[in-house]
């Protein structure tokens, strides 16, 4: 049994499939291989927790993909979520922004 | 290869249901045509949110292509036009056009009008009488087995969290990729749902124009989203994706695609219109669980799929996010999310929850999720067709209204 999921290799991040509480070892499934991870938060069911420590501004991916950038820093084992990444994609609020500093 | 039991029609084609179809040339109609349904077993009406009046052609053509393609599809049997008089209206849903352009499928088509029956109440009176004959000539269409290269499926995926791109759209990709390689065919939509994964999708396509017209449709609703002045979070994901663990629209777009398995992709489909190949193609279109069902059974749907996350739902039997909105289809809806399935047992017709628990692979569930396709293809009705209720439909209209 695992407690998340790597998609891809290249993830920073792994969806957990079940409720994880703060301090658990968590058992993540990666493409590869199975890997333990302690989280540093709760992380609920369906949520992501970082597989590494993330700078802000970094591009966080899933899917092998880009999701998002991170706006603050999260430690190891943290929570990710729209509390501490965003989209870039579809941003009208920036282009109001930058609409306005004109 | 796989087979199912189908109604025959006309050039080829064969039904997963027999419906007769009663449809309003304009929601002025509206009234008649529920009148007819109500009265009669065996009759389906599409009625649709949102008039037609002061709105441009390509809204209007919109409409006619939604309401002469769930003629065409082959689940229906015949179709009754009810309409105000000959020339009444916008000449795109005026009722002799519509029957001209539903008559091209081979099948039974008659327009009855208020002018010709004598009023409003005989037009009902009459469209009774000839429906209830439709029904008993369908009736003596017999099911017969056909092989799976007549199936084509839609799917839309709604109420997203985080089993919907590692569990439920995966699966039902490998049931896509299934059926395609018996010569059938898949639709997906949802074209906000691209944004962040349109690249893949593109480098998929077949055909280069294909590519170019779907990074094209992307790139329209990404500028109009900017227009909008909001950050599209507020939109899609929606609250309740947040809420669930989706962060961001790229996130959600990349899973959900998941669910267009890895078959090339043959056709890049404007609104609500047939595809010319067989295999997989993705279709311009608008996620709503009111609209998009329907705009696949338009585009000849035998099926239509609604791949559901769920886990923000009420945790005792939750109502489903519309109800048999597909028209002449069967709305089949599906879970990746063992909570969602154990929740909603009475609406949920698959679950493929087992892959999050460890218990299964997705190439497992997606044979499993094939095979209940074809039996629900061959007469199995979805527990939403049990229920008689048809949710109101919106067509997806690019405006403004005038």
């Amino acid at each position: 049994m695992f407690h998340a999921l790597q998609l891809e290799p290249v993830d920073n991040v792994a969806t957990v499939v079940t409720e994880v509480g703060k301090g658990t070892v968590l058992t993540i499934q990666t493409p590869a291989e199975t890997i333990t991870l302690t989280s540093v938060e709760p992380i609920p069911f369906g949520h992501k927790i970082a597989l590494s420590a993330i700078e802000k501004g970094e591009v966080i991916k899933k899917y092998g993909r880009p999701i998002g950038r991170a706006i603050n820093s999260i430690p190891k084992g943290g929570l990710v979520g729209a509390h501490n990444i965003e989209g870039v994609r579809g941003r009208g609020d920036l282009v109001r922004k930058q609409g306005a500093s004109k | 290869m796989n087979s199912f039991l189908g109604f025959p029609r006309p050039g080829d084609m064969a039904g997963t249901r027999n419906h007769v179809l009663v449809l309003p040339a304009g929601r002025v109609l509206s009234i008649a045509a529920t009148r007819v349904t109500d009265y009669v077993a065996g009759t389906k009406t599409a009625i649709t949110g949102g008039a037609e009046v002061g709105r441009h052609k390509k809204d209007r053509e919109r409409v006619a292509r939604l309401l002469t393609g769930f003629a065409k599809n082959p689940n229906t049997y015949a179709t009754i036009i009810l309409g105000a008089k000959k020339g009444f209206g916008y000449q795109e849903t005026e009722p002799y056009n519509l029957a001209d352009e539903i008559a091209k499928a081979g099948k039974p088509v008659e327009v009855l009008t208020v002018e010709e029956c004598g009023g409003l109440d005989r037009l009902v009176e009459e469209g009774i009488a000839l429906a209830r004959r439709y029904v008993h000539a369908a009736s003596l269409v017999r099911r017969e087995p056909v092989s799976a290269d007549r199936l084509m499926i839609g799917v839309k995926c709604g109420e997203s969290d985080a089993t919907s791109g590692i569990a439920g759209n995966p699966s039902f990709g490998r049931a896509a990729d299934l059926l395609i390689k018996d010569g059938g065919s898949v639709i997906f939509s949802e074209t906000t749902e691209l944004i962040g994964a349109e690249v893949d999708m593109a480098e998929r396509c077949a055909d280069d124009a294909d590519a170019k017209r779907l990074l094209e449709m992307v790139f329209e609703l990404e500028e109009a989203a900017k227009q909008t002045g909001e950050d599209i979070r507020g939109i899609n994901p929606l609250p309740s994706n947040i809420a669930a663990g989706i962060s961001t629209l790229e996130e959600k777009s990349l899973g959900a695609v998941r669910k267009a398995g890895t078959s090339k992709i043959m056709g890049v489909l404007e609104y609500a219109t047939q595809p010319k190949k067989k295999g997989l193609s993705f279709m311009d279109g608008w996620m709503s669980a009111f609209s998009l069902p329907m705009s696949l059974a338009a585009a000849g749907c035998q099926i239509a799929i609604y791949q559901m996350g769920g886990d923000v739902l009420p945790s005792n039997d939750p109502p489903m996010l519309a109800t048999n909105n597909a028209v002449v289809a069967p709305l089949m809806i599906i879970t990746g999310n063992p909570r969602t399935a154990s929740k909603a047992k009475r609406s949920i017709d698959f679950s493929s929850g087992a892959i999050i628990k460890g218990e299964s692979s997705v190439e497992q569930m997606g044979e499993a999720l094939y095979a209940k396709i074809l039996s629900i293809a061959s007469g199995e009705v979805t527990k939403g067709e049990t229920i008689r209720y048809s949710d109101p439909l919106e067509p997806y209209y690019l405006g403004p209204v005038f």
